[in-house]
C-alpha cells in the first residue's frame, strides 16, 4: 500500500491542529467579540414580551424552552434568516447538494453502473462530504501568467450571482428575500451577469483551452438570451405583473403550462442552454477542450463554480416552476396545528408544558413550501434526465436553434397568449 | 410598480454580499490546509494536455459570430420593451394593440432579415 504522507508524524499533526486552534480563539477574541458588540451597537434589538431584547436577556431566554421560541420567531422575521436559511442560501445550498448527489446516482443508473457507493454506509449517502473535503485540502494552483485577483474573484463572484438569482424566487407566500414589483427584470439582469464572470475568468487564466470554452459560453448565453426574455412575455401578458409573486399567486386555479405549454417548452430548452447542460455543455465538452472554461480551475475554486452551477440550476428550475407550474400553489396536505397543544399545553405524563410562540410555522407555509419542493425537484429531474440520453450538438446546430426555430416559438407563443385574452378565455371576465 | 424605491433591491445586494463573505473563506482555509510546493518548473504552466504550451495563451481565432452579436444588441433592448406592454396589456384600451402588432411584426422581420443575412458568411 502506498504511503500518502511519507513524512507525517503524529506529534506535528496535533500541533498544527494546536496550532490552528490557537489562532482562531485569538483571532475571534480579539476582533470577532468587539465585532459582535460594534454591529449590536447599531441593530435595532426586537421587543419580546414587552421587553427589549438585549443580548444579556438573550443569553438568559435561551435556556429556558418557554422562551426560546419568541426570539427564534424574532429572529425568523429578519431579513438575515431570509437571506442565510430559509428561502435564501441554506435552503438554496441543501437543495443544490442534493442535486449533485441524485444527478451521479441516477446517471450511473441509467448507464448501468453503481456510482457512489463505498463513501458512507448507505450507497454512498457521505460521497458529497468527502468530494468537500477532498476538495478543499487540494493545492490550488494558478497558472504562471495569469490575471490573479481576477482569477481568484472569478469563483466567488459565480456564487454571489447565483445566490442574487435565489434571492429573487419566492418560496411559500411571503416567504421570498427580495418582494420587488420588478422581479421578473431583475432576473433577466441577473442572467446577465453569468457571461460576464464566465469570459473574466476564461480571459484571466491566460490559457489557451478556458478561453475558446469562455467564449462558447458567451456565445451560448448570448444567443439564447433573446428566447428566453421572449417565452416569458406570454406569462407576464396574462398575469399583468411581473412581481414573482404574484405571478405565483395568480395561477391558484390553473397553472400557466396549460395555455402556454410552447412557452414552456421554449424556457425549458433555453434553461438547458444557459445551464451549459447537454445537449448544449459545448463550454465544458471533456472531449474536444479538456474542461472549458474550467480547465484551469483547481481545488476549492473548481469546488465553489460546481455550487454556483448547482445554485444555478435550482434557481432556474425555481423560475420554472413560479412561471409556469404555479409556485407554491397545490392541495392543502400539511394537516393543521393541534389546537390542543396551543389551549392546554403538552402533557407528557405528570409534567404540562405551556410553550408560547408556537406553530412556529403557518400551515399555508408549510403545504407551500412542501408543494413547491416537490415541483422543484421534479423539474430538476428533467432538468438532469437529458444529461444520460443526448449527445452534444455542434455549435452552428445551437445557433440555428436558438436564433430562428426558438425565437419563432416565443413570438407564436405571445401571440397565443394575446388569443386567450383577446377571446374572453382568460383575463378580466374570463376563467378564475 | 410606480415609485418603487431602490431600497427594496438592497435584499438582493444582501444575498449578494453574505454569497461572497460565506464563500471566501472556503479559498482562504483551502489556502491555509493544503500544501503549496514550488518544486516544479512546469508546474505553474498552462493546462495544454502534457505539452509545453506554446505562444500566447490569448490568441485570436475566427468564430463568425458579429452578425449575431449586433443582432443581440438591437434584440434584447426590444425584448425588454415589450415587457412594458405586456405588463400594462389588462389595462390599456384593445385599439392599442394594434400598433404594438406594427411593432412586432417589424422586430420579426427585421430579425428575419437580419439571420437571412447572417447566413451569408462571405460578407462577414
Amino acid at each position: 500500500m502506498s504511503v500518502i504522507a511519507p513524512k507525517f508524524k503524529l506529534s506535528e499533526f496535533i500541533k498544527s491542529l494546536l496550532d490552528n486552534a490557537f489562532w482562531a480563539v485569538l483571532i475571534l477574541s480579539l476582533i470577532g467579540i468587539p465585532a459582535v458588540f460594534i454591529v449590536l451597537f447599531f441593530i435595532e434589538m426586537p421587543v419580546i414580551n414587552g421587553e427589549i431584547l438585549t443580548p444579556f436577556l438573550a443569553l438568559t431566554w435561551i435556556a429556558d424552552p418557554s422562551r426560546t421560541l419568541p426570539i427564534v420567531k424574532a429572529f425568523m422575521a429578519t431579513d438575515i434568516f431570509r437571506v442565510m436559511v430559509f428561502p435564501g442560501f441554506g435552503f438554496a445550498a441543501l437543495l443544490a447538494a442534493g442535486t449533485i448527489f441524485i444527478e451521479r446516482k441516477m446517471l450511473a443508473k441509467l448507464q448501468l453502473r453503481v456510482g457512489p457507493f463505498y463513501c458512507g454506509k448507505f450507497e454512498g449517502i457521505l460521497q458529497l462530504m468527502g468530494d468537500g473535503l477532498k476538495l478543499i485540502s487540494k493545492e490550488i494552483i494558478i497558472p504562471a501568467k495569469a490575471d490573479k485577483p481576477i482569477f481568484w474573484a472569478a469563483p466567488v463572484l459565480f456564487v454571489a450571482a447565483a445566490a442574487a438569482f435565489v434571492a429573487l424566487i419566492p418560496v411559500a407566500p411571503g416567504w421570498v428575500v427580495a418582494d420587488v414589483d420588478l422581479g421578473l427584470l431583475g432576473v433577466f439582469a441577473v442572467i446577465g451577469f453569468f457571461p460576464i464572470i464566465t469570459i473574466l475568468s476564461a480571459w484571466s487564466a491566460n490559457s489557451k483551452f478556458p478561453f475558446i470554452g469562455g467564449i462558447r459560453a458567451l456565445f451560448q448565453m448570448v444567443s439564447f438570451e433573446i428566447p428566453l426574455i421572449l417565452s416569458l412575455l406570454g406569462v407576464v401578458m396574462l398575469t399583468g405583473s411581473l412581481n414573482l409573486s404574484e405571478i405565483a399567486a395568480s395561477q391558484s386555479s390553473f397553472p400557466w403550462i396549460v395555455f402556454l405549454p410552447i412557452g414552456a417548452i421554449v424556457f425549458f430548452i433555453t434553461m438547458l442552454a444557459e445551464l451549459e447542460r447537454i445537449p448544449f455543455d459545448l463550454p465544458e465538452a471533456e472531449s474536444e477542450i479538456v474542461a472549458g472554461w474550467l480547465t484551469e480551475l483547481s481545488g476549492m475554486m473548481y469546488g465553489l463554480v460546481q455550487l454556483g452551477t448547482y445554485l444555478k440550476l435550482y434557481a432556474f428550475a425555481a423560475l420554472f416552476v413560479v412561471l409556469f407550474l404555479g409556485g407554491w400553489n397545490g392541495p392543502m396536505v400539511v394537516p393543521p396545528f393541534p389546537a390542543e397543544i396551543l389551549t392546554e399545553g403538552i402533557v407528557m405524563g405528570p409534567i404540562t408544558a405551556h410553550i408560547p410562540g408556537l406553530p412556529l410555522f403557518t400551515q399555508e407555509m408549510l403545504n407551500g413550501t412542501l408543494w413547491f419542493v416537490l415541483k422543484t425537484v421534479a423539474v430538476i429531474f428533467f432538468i438532469l434526465l437529458p444529461r444520460g440520453v443526448f449527445p452534444r450538438i455542434r455549435v452552428d446546430m445551437l445557433l440555428n436553434l436558438g436564433w430562428t426555430k426558438l425565437i419563432g416559438l416565443a413570438f407564436v407563443n405571445i401571440f397565443i397568449a394575446l388569443g386567450l385574452l383577446y377571446a374572453g378565455v382568460l383575463g378580466p371576465g374570463g376563467l378564475q | 410598480m410606480v415609485g418603487e424605491l431602490a431600497g427594496n433591491y438592497s435584499t438582493v445586494v444582501l444575498m449578494f454580499g453574505f454569497a461572497i463573505v460565506a464563500m471566501a473563506p472556503a479559498l482562504v482555509i483551502s489556502r491555509m490546509l493544503s500544501p503549496r510546493k514550488r518544486s516544479n518548473p512546469v508546474k505553474f504552466l498552462p493546462m495544454e494536455c502534457g505539452q509545453v504550451p506554446s505562444g500566447e495563451g490569448r490568441t485570436h481565432f475566427m468564430m463568425q459570430y458579429y452578425p449575431y452579436i449586433l443582432m443581440f444588441v438591437v434584440f434584447d433592448v426590444m425584448a425588454i420593451f415589450l415587457y412594458a406592454w405586456g405588463s400594462s396589456l389588462l389595462e390599456i384600451p384593445k385599439i392599442a394593440t394594434l400598433p404594438m402588432m406594427g411593432f412586432l411584426g417589424i422586430m420579426f422581420g427585421a430579425m428575419a432579415f437580419a439571420l437571412y443575412q447572417s447566413g451569408r458568411r462571405r460578407i462577414w
